[in-house]
């Protein structure tokens, strides 16, 4: 199957910053949630894919399409909403996106006047009048009015209201059913996509270091607590440990290794406790730190 | 076919997903050769991933409960009345393992669990 995007050893270097090597790609039908702290690399990683930046080195394909400048064609096939957006401060939204609907030969008029009354997007304001919610949602319309295949979200739910962020949730949850379209999100709110991500990629000072499907996280970490009497030991797979007297508490990435581990030495009271994916999220992230 | 999917519970939504479609079943609300959703319509309507409820419908097709036929979707499978047994008796024993094997680490004897157990099946409310 074509893949949706592909990197291959794609590197963008700044003065004091280097993104890469990069080699992944993602599938049509999926969710990748990129995650990563601030100044990890999510944005550039983005620049580059949406063309926004050149890539020093490597090869970004979308759809099969080489990410050239000389042949624009790939760009049809992406939406993407993130810190840049090209709209003109004294147009209102309406015509910002009759503006922008002449670039894309797949544009629906109807598709963008709809996704503007679930967003509750007002269009007859200039964009300069509207909030930052409401530029953002003007960005979201722009990016899903030509039903891309694939659609590159940077923090696209910040600052959103509740209600408007589970309907953008609910629109995506639509654009996936047909298994065509693939989603390429970066977030560090992981709550937003607890749900919709399929996989996950994490990233730190430029590098990606792990990537993992989500399922897998939330079946293997866990929280256990038990009670042991013994020396102090070394608990396997565990990533944090606390004791108090003879009362132990571990966060596992493993949990039925370490469980198995437990009872071989003969901890007694074991009880574990699922996790929320942002609270590992959290863990792979500060033990790749240290 | 209506699920209750929450975050706020210890089992996985995935886990969720199978028991709920499993009940469906056993009870005989979904019968045999009935069609169910597929995964992206039911991925879509619950508001998962589609990962989630593949693997929700492999274990299910593990199980025996459901088979897929190539590009017709998913179907329930016929059970005999002795398996449909066989499966709840499977599916109590895991579910009762970890809190019986608890309450006996936390100094229960067998006869205060036989006990509770016929409490809750008569309904009575626990004191």
């Amino acid at each position: 199957m074509t893949k949706a995007f592909e990197f291959n050893d794609v590197v963008k270097t700044y003065k004091d910053f280097k993104l890469g090597p990069l080699n992944f790609s993602l599938e049509p039908g999926i969710v990748l949630g990129y995650i990563g702290p601030n100044g990890s690399g999510k944005t550039t990683t983005m620049h580059c894919l949406t063309g926004l930046v050149r890539a020093d080195k490597g090869e970004m394909k979308v759809f099969g399409k080489l990410n050239s400048l000389h042949h624009p064609e790939w760009k049809l096939d992406i939406g993407y909403v993130g810190d840049v957006h090209a709209f003109y401060e004294r147009w209102t939204g309406e015509k910002n996106l009759t503006f922008l609907s002449r670039f894309y030969p797949s544009w629906s008029k109807q598709r963008a006047l709809e996704l503007a009354r679930r967003f509750q997007l007002p269009l007859d304001k200039n964009v300069r009048d509207l909030s930052s919610g409401n530029r953002v949602k003007l960005s979201l319309v722009g990016a899903l009015a030509h039903s891309p295949r694939l659609l590159i979200l940077d923090e696209p739910t910040a600052g959103l209201d509740p209600v408007v962020r589970s309907e953008v949730l609910d629109v995506l949850f639509e654009i996936l059913e047909s298994g065509e379209r693939a989603i390429f999100y970066s977030t560090h709110i992981l709550s937003d996509i607890s749900r919709l991500a399929d996989e996950l990629v994490f990233l730190h000072e430029g590098q990606v270091f792990q990537r993992t499907a989500k399922d897998d996280l939330l079946d293997q970490w866990r929280k256990i607590s038990f009670r042991y009497s013994g020396e102090d030991m070394e608990v396997e797979t565990a990533v944090s440990k606390i004791r108090e007297g003879n009362d132990f508490q571990v966060i596992s990435y493993d949990f039925s290794k370490t469980i198995e581990q437990l009872r071989k030495i003969g901890a007694e009271n074991i009880k574990d406790t699922r996790m929320t994916i942002d609270e590992i999220a959290v863990q792979i992230l500060k033990n790749n730190r240290e | 076919m209506l699920l209750n999917l929450t975050d706020l519970s210890d089992e996985s939504l995935q886990s969720q997903i199978v028991r709920q479609i499993r009940a469906h079943i056993l009870a005989g609300d979904l019968k045999a050769s009935d069609s169910l959703p597929s995964i992206r319509s039911l991925a879509r309507e619950q508001k998962v991933s589609v990962i989630t409820v593949q693997r929700a419908y492999e274990t299910l097709i593990h199980e025996g409960i459901i088979h897929s036929r190539r590009g017709k979707g998913f179907f329930v499978s016929r059970l005999q009345e002795s398996e449909k047994d066989r499966i709840a008796k499977d599916k109590l024993y895991t579910n009762i393992k970890r809190p019986l094997n608890t309450a006996v680490s936390e100094g229960l004897k067998a006869e205060d669990i036989h006990t509770i157990v016929d409490k809750i099946l008569s309904n009575d409310k626990h004191d």
